[in-house]
């Protein structure tokens, strides 16, 4: 079609293609390339905006300061730890449940249809949620567990740094999972039943018969599902706002980098320093993303 | 029992990856391995439900009740009064009229620009094509908070911050890429043959996404648009950072309900309620769609 003198129909057809096309591809490129740029830039400055008259070009130390900065290394252990429960345990719950709600029987559709639930809830509601269920005094956990005569006293959920990194591990995977297991079972569908077939003749068993033959085909969609989950999981913010009451608390032990870039930004008002923390954060899903492709991208065609 | 659950089993038919060999020849085994199976399923639904049902039943009780450790389940006691006062509070009903505004016309806005630029990705070769489709994922990994201070600082200069069209285009821009990529592979699943007979008819190009491509990919249309509407309305993040008093948003206003200390937990249940029920309610009315959606998009790729 490139080459050739063009008819008049397909010059019609080419206009029609930038016509169509520029206007998403121009908003997105606004939107995305220039704050992109404005933000790199920004990183290599020092500019708070508590001390405007500081301003000065620092280049990368911004980036130098990161390394030495407990704030910024601990938000990363504590972010390596959320990402570990969510990422990994995420994707497992998901293909469980997916597995779970394979086979035919009354009610699957339901619950399928219930996994939408989670997920159309927003983030804001969802601590909300959470909070309803752990709050010290008004919380419904407490009350079960004393009524089952598990407890004596109310258990501080929200205030011990371990218990409060808990509650948002199982409310971010509450929200989350359940829309990957219905990204599982859709791929699940995918894969042939007369596989599944053989495998029974030649005499495999429930167990051997997910290890060859689900997991190996789901390979493509397991990889996806970790890079989805893994960029969530290090960009989660809302459900951490809400149920810390906008603190990251108790004692920072909810603040992960990307709320720690928040609170840089926002609350310090350390502009510049705070763009370096954010970028950073960038790099960190795009390395995270390829190592993901890595690990799992090739190896689909020597498996199957 | 075993002889009830039995029956059940084998009326329900061969249950296809749950029962092992052994089990298969012997029925009692594979009646228990199916009584185990629907009680995982059961915790499994109820565990999608009670959160949101507890927080539906909390804002539905006066607070006192809900106070201390002995909660205070009384059926007379069941209330409207806070949705009562909520939806009378000009603060909170304001929030409310923004974010519809705001999610229902990024959605009309990402449909149209989204659905034809994604028709040219699905039906037309150029160069550049896999670089500018694959840009539209990569811009996934760019999170919401590199963006935040320029966008602040762009919207400023042109006078939108804190303004409605801000946000939608705002979060038009974030969405796009998405709705770009969801629509690709719906049009790429509808048979070129089609658009052949009617372009022979004398149809542009344009009628044609109108007239033939759009219906055609209805279901997976509707999806995509559910989901931009989603999107948009549960933002807290952009929101937060955007708007502040003149274009109040829903999301913020809700989570302004906690604080550290005091929190008027009626209040923050009926709220979120109040937020989540519309894209509750919708995502559940369009299940089939969506599910379909997603199910399409999974065999493609």
């Amino acid at each position: 079609m490139a080459h050739a003198r063009l008819t008049a129909a397909e010059r019609g057809d080419r206009r029609f293609a930038v016509l169509a096309s520029a206007p998403a591809v121009l908003t997105i490129a606004a939107l995305f390339i220039y704050p992109l740029l404005y933000a790199v830039l920004l990183s290599l400055y020092q500019l708070n905006d508590k001390m405007p008259k500081a301003t000065k070009y620092v280049g990368l130390g911004n980036y130098a300061q990161l390394l030495s900065d407990p704030d910024f290394t601990d938000a990363l252990v504590r972010t390596l730890v959320f990402c570990l429960f969510t990422v990994l345990g995420g994707v497992a719950i998901a293909v469980g449940i997916a597995v779970l709600l394979q086979p035919a029987f009354r009610g699957r559709n339901l619950a399928r249809v219930l996994l939408l639930v989670p997920w159309a809830v927003p983030p804001v509601v969802n601590g909300i949620m959470w909070k309803l269920v752990f709050d010290g005094s008004y919380g419904v956990a407490n009350a079960v567990l004393r009524e089952l005569g598990i407890i004596d006293h109310p258990i501080q959920w929200l205030a011990d740094p371990t218990l409060t990194m808990g509650v948002l591990i199982m409310s971010e995977i509450w929200k989350l999972t359940p829309f990957l297991a219905l990204m599982t079972i859709a791929s699940m569908q995918a894969i042939p039943s007369n596989i599944y077939r053989a495998a029974e003749i030649d005499g495999a068993g429930p167990w051997s018969r997910f290890w060859r033959v689900t997991l190996p085909n789901l390979r493509g969609t397991i990889m996806f599902l970790l890079i989805v989950q893994s960029m969530w999981s290090i960009k989660v913010f809302d459900t951490i706002y809400v149920l810390t009451g906008g603190s990251g608390g108790p004692a920072k032990a909810t603040t992960t980098l990307n709320f720690q870039a928040y609170l840089t930004t926002f609350s310090y008002l350390d502009r510049g320093y705070g763009a370096a923390q954010s970028i950073s954060i960038m790099v960190i899903v795009i390395v995270v993303t390829l190592l993901w492709v890595l690990i799992l991208g090739r190896k689909g065609k020597a498996a199957s | 029992m075993s002889s009830v659950t039995a029956t059940r089993a084998s009326e329900v038919g061969a249950p296809e990856h749950v029962a092992d060999r052994s089990s298969r020849r012997n029925p009692r085994r594979r009646a228990a391995a199916t009584v185990v199976h629907r009680a995982v399923v059961v915790l499994l639904m109820l565990y999608l439900t009670v959160p949101f049902a507890w927080m539906l039943v909390y804002s539905l009780y006066p607070g006192q009740n809900m106070r201390g450790q002995h909660m205070d389940f009384t059926p007379g006691d069941l209330t409207l009064g806070s949705y009562a006062r909520l939806l009378s509070d000009s603060t909170f009903t304001v929030p409310i009229r923004n974010s519809l505004i705001v999610a229902a016309a990024t959605t009309v806005l990402c449909m149209a620009l989204g659905s034809l630029c994604a028709y040219v990705f699905a039906r037309f070769r150029f160069r550049g094509q896999r670089v500018l489709l694959l840009s539209m994922m990569a811009v996934q990994a760019i999170p919401a908070i590199v963006l935040a201070v320029p966008l602040f600082v762009l919207l400023r200069a042109f006078g939108l911050y804190d303004s409605l069209v801000g946000m939608v285009l705002t979060y038009t821009a974030f969405i796009l890429p998405l709705v770009i990529w969801m629509m690709v592979s719906f049009f790429e699943s509808i048979p070129v043959n089609l658009e052949k007979a009617a372009r022979v008819d004398g149809c542009t190009r344009l009628g044609i996404v109108r007239r033939v491509v759009l219906p055609l990919s209805g279901p997976g249309f509707a999806a995509t648009a559910i989901f931009a509407f989603i999107t948009a309305w549960s933002d807290f993040f952009l929101a937060k950072v955007l708007t502040s008093n003149s274009s109040p948003m829903l999301s913020v206003r809700t989570a302004s309900f906690q604080g550290i200390f005091a929190m008027d937990y009626t209040a923050a249940a009926t709220a979120g309620v109040i937020t989540a029920l519309p894209v509750l309610i919708l995502a559940l009315v369009a299940q089939k769609w969506i599910v379909q959606g997603i199910t399409e998009g999974a065999v493609k790729g």
